[in-house]
């Protein structure tokens, strides 16, 4: 049983990551918790079930289809709001974000009505990979690790070994510098807002299968999503990706062992708990003002 | 007479040793300023007097009160008011709020009290009525009266400073912290704010510690002056004994041989 | 220069006589409102003294002490389980009113305690998770009557003479009076000038003796009071309480609702709760417009799923809220003070 509880925690841990991942790089590049997220993550799922289901299209190119939608909605969704807001604080980002997110809840429901719809993908969830007696592993489960992974890597090489990478770790770190030396920062934190909404529409389509397709659908994912996040430290992508593995593992452990019904509420006191001990999450010094 | 007395401080940030086993006493009734190179430490004496920071060891008495690990609040109790290097004022609020907040520690209307706000009569509008016309007085002193109800966001940066300055006064502080009071200033207002520093004291009877680069201004209004460096005392006198000193001048203006190598 | 004598002037409720004139005429209006209107609009009336009241809260939280709140919802959902557990044991209803208040202050209180350390979306998650862990445990719990819900007993308003909708209405109104009220004399209190102290430079406030963590705990646990009396009503308003009436969205709107009426300020939180309350009944009705209506609907037939649009008011909300922040920061009392300066100045 325990195996079973393990590959669980994997498969969730995983999604909650990707979504943890997709929070913390907005939020590195402009301190914004972007509470659209979920909703931008639903709306591109949408988009791979019209490819896929009305338009008939196979899955390799309603992916990219999706993927590059995705892009373009996280980078419109800063070019013309984020960019624009007049006396910016963390209120108002904040505002924004949430309005991004009735707008496109909104938008979903209006265009695909809010009944639930079916959705298959080539890896199935029903369909059994591997059964012992302890254990059983679906193909959904081993393709949502393995997609993790990969995007987890992708992301570690763009970051790290190429230009753009570069440009954006450098305008996180100090947009001013960064403007100086002739990086458009702008545009950078344009593209940083496409990369996120690209890892969540990713965490969208592995949601799907399991939770239904509707506009309500990433509420819960992305409230885990984002406590992971803040488990980890908003401000550091490792710790994402070990703060939705951390929850993932004690969410399933708390809801096999003592309750079911608190499952969804335990990672909060979790989280309550390790803010009260390092108030900037897992793995971030917590920043104190100069006077 | 010893008023303030600060005994073998020590506050270091990770490996840096921004204040090192630090003492020094300010008398009542005196102007006692610290000068310094930037990044000395002055500030970080401040903030430990302050209890914006906790010291590493050394104590901190005022009045015979120990003060060593008091929060900010509680120092503000005691007597200790101060205003910042960089302003740090309510600036979203009027001048008159920023006084009245100065005044929060001698307020006492509870959240019972002030549901009666409205009536003329209520202990809450008195009491609130009699600080008003205490921070009109502290207007009048400052002569601010001109921006009385704007924000101060959009007042001038020396006005600004007038306002902290005049908010500190608004605890009726024993003893006033001035963070580089003349940065920023130009010469008129900090002929000004020389004047203003001595009336506090002559006329309000509050003892100052001054932090300040302007050796004029020191020179103008100090009684006795500390200099340190790297966080450690270098001398402590009267003006002419430490401007005069050896070390303070190397601090300032460099080794004078290092200066010739470099031609 | 305009010498100031009347110190008290500053402190009064109505800066002028034409201010009061016009709350005056306001009130009177209000009062008179069930002689002259139907029943159907006495209850949009009850449903905007609530949301005035959360707004009123929620505002001295987010717009006066700078802290942030995602589960406003979990408050008011204490508030109303609260009234409805008093009310069926049978405490008399002035009673419940301020118990539902007081017990939804203590838990502000605890939830205050993080804020005390956390910042910004760190503070944000933990009260989303305190809003949603709420309803799950509320949902729980048999004396609630678990997911299947609870009714609430009606109050004896017999004594007024009045029909039980209209005694209820003046109930509603007296009750949000005095928060309007209250919520002012806080603001213009050393209390309210602490909060803004706060938000503004938290290091100074302390400097000149503000106590953060008391002051911090205490903005949590007003406002909660106010949503605490807000939940009260909400369980008079509704009849029938069920968990999933106070959901993340109510959150949500709540602090759009703030947002749009104007932070830190009670006229800001009046208008806003009064128009969101309009517009999230209004925008149901779009269609029925003479001509944007047919552009919708048109617009619905031929790219949209007919049936979804209801959803419409979701994606409206949302503009109005971008739209808010992007051109009017301080929301509708922003662009009221700047309005009434343009009127001022007129005609130069």
């Amino acid at each position: 049983m325990i195996t079973q509880l393990l590959i669980n925690s994997l498969v969730a841990g995983s999604i909650y990551a990707l979504i943890a991942l997709a929070m913390n790089l907005i939020y590195k590049a402009s301190e914004i918790p972007n509470f659209a997220q979920g909703e931008m993550s639903m709306f591109s799922t949408y988009i791979t079930f019209l490819l896929l289901t009305t338009f008939g299209y196979p899955f390799s190119i309603a992916l990219t289809g999706t993927l590059l939608f995705a892009f373009l909605l996280g980078f419109i969704f800063e070019f013309l709001f984020i960019r624009r807001a007049k006396e910016p604080n963390l209120l108002g980002f904040i505002i924004i974000t949430l309005g991004f997110q009735l707008v496109l809840f909104g938008l979903a429901g209006w265009k695909f009505g809010s009944d639930q719809r079916t959705f298959s993908l080539p890896f199935s969830e029903t369909e059994i990979l591997i059964r012992t007696e302890s254990f059983v592993l679906t193909e959904h489960n081993l393709a949502s690790i393995i997609i993790a992974i990969f995007v987890m890597a992708g992301l570690y090489i763009l970051l790290n070994h190429t230009k753009l990478g570069l440009a954006m770790r450098a305008s996180q770190q100090n947009v001013k510098a960064a403007k100086f030396n002739g990086i458009p920062t702008d545009r950078i934190l344009g593209i940083s807002f496409g990369i996120s909404s690209v890892v969540g529409a990713i965490a969208g389509i592995l949601v799907a299968p399991v939770a239904t397709l509707d506009p309500t659908m990433m509420w819960d994912p992305l409230i885990k999503g984002f406590a992971a996040a803040v488990l980890g430290s908003l401000e550091s992508l490792p710790g994402a990706v070990i703060g939705g593995l951390l929850l993932g593992l004690v969410e399933n452990l708390f809801g096999y062992y003592v309750s079911l019904e608190f499952k969804s509420i335990v990672a909060f006191g979790i989280i309550m708990l390790v803010l009260f001990v390092r108030p900037s999450g897992l793995f971030q010094k917590h920043y104190i003002r100069k006077v | 007479m010893t008023f303030l007395k600060v005994k073998n401080i020590s506050k270091s940030f990770g490996g840096v040793k921004a204040v090192q086993d630090l003492s020094f006493e300010v008398h009542k009734g005196e102007i006692y300023s610290i000068i310094g190179p930037n990044g000395a430490g002055k500030s970080t004496v401040f903030n430990c007097i302050n209890g914006l920071y906790k010291t590493d060891s050394g104590d901190i008495y005022m009045d015979e009160q120990k003060l060593t690990n008091f929060r900010p609040e509680q120092v503000a109790a005691a007597g200790i008011a101060r205003t910042f290097q960089n302003l740090e004022l309510f600036s979203h609020m009027s001048t008159l709020d920023n006084l009245l907040l100065g005044r929060h520690l001698k307020m006492k209307a509870s959240i019972f009290q002030i549901a009666a706000l409205n009536f003329r009569k209520s202990q809450a509008a008195r009491e609130e009525v009699e600080h008003r016309r205490k921070c009109e007085e502290i207007i009048d002193f400052l002569e601010l009266e001109a921006y009385r109800n704007l924000p101060v966001l959009s007042l001038p940066y020396g006005v600004q400073k007038l306002v902290e300055l005049g908010r500190a006064l608004a605890l009726e502080p024993k003893l006033l912290l001035l963070d580089e009071p003349a940065a920023g200033l130009n010469n008129e207002e900090r002929q000004d704010m020389i004047f203003w520093i001595k009336d506090i004291r002559d006329e309000l009877g509050i003892s100052l510690v001054v932090i300040e680069h302007n050796i004029q201004l020191v020179k103008d209004i100090s009684d006795r002056l500390l200099a340190i460096n790297f966080g450690q005392k270098i001398t402590e006198g009267t003006v002419d004994e430490v401007l005069d000193h050896e070390e303070v001048i190397t601090a300032y203006l460099g080794e004078p041989e290092t200066d010739q190598k470099m031609r | 220069m305009k010498l100031k004598k009347e110190y008290f002037e500053d402190v009064k409720f109505f800066r002028n006589r034409a201010s009061a004139f016009w709350a005056m005429v306001l009130i009177l209006t209000l009062v008179s409102f069930p002689f002259l209107f139907k029943t159907y609009y006495l209850s949009i009336l009850n449903l905007m003294a609530l949301n005035v009241i959360v707004a009123l809260g929620l505002n001295i939280l987010v717009g006066n002490t700078g802290q942030i709140s995602l589960g406003h919802a979990g408050f008011v959902a204490i508030g109303a389980y609260t009234t409805a557990f008093l009310l069926q044991v049978g405490i008399p209803f002035v009673f419940t009113l301020i118990l539902a208040g007081l017990i939804t202050a203590l838990v502000g209180a605890f939830l205050g305690i993080p804020s005390l350390r956390l910042e910004g979306p760190y503070l944000a998650i933990v009260t989303l998770g305190f809003g949603l862990a709420v309803m799950v445990i509320i949902g729980r719990m048999d004396v609630f009557g678990g997911r299947m819900g609870m009714s609430i007993p009606r109050i004896k308003l017999g004594w007024t003479g009045l029909k039980y909708d209209e005694a209820l209405y003046y109930v509603f109104l007296l009750i949000t009076i005095f928060m309007i009220f209250f919520a002012q004399n806080i603001l213009k209190s050393r209390i309210g000038r602490a909060f803004s102290a706060i938000r503004d430079s938290d290091i100074a406030a302390s400097v000149i003796g503000i106590n953060l963590s008391y002051y911090k705990t205490l903005s949590f646990a007003i406002s909660a009071f106010f949503a605490g009396i807000a939940g009260c009503l909400w369980a008079l308003y509704l009849q029938f309480l069920t968990p999933g009436a106070f959901t993340l969205m109510m959150s949500v709107l709540s602090l759009a609702t703030v947002v749009l009426g104007g932070l830190g300020s009670v006229t800001g939180s009046v208008l806003g709760a009064v128009v969101m309350t309009f517009l999230n009944l209004q925008l149901d009705k779009i269609v029925d417009l003479p001509v944007i209506g047919d552009l919708i609907s048109g617009f619905s037939n031929a790219f949209m799923n007919p049936s979804g649009i209801a959803n419409i008011k979701w994606v409206l909300t949302g503009l109005i809220l971008i739209a808010v922040i992007l051109f009017e920061p301080l929301g509708i009392n922003g662009l009221w003070i700047r309005v009434k300066r343009y009127w001022r100045l007129w005609p130069f």
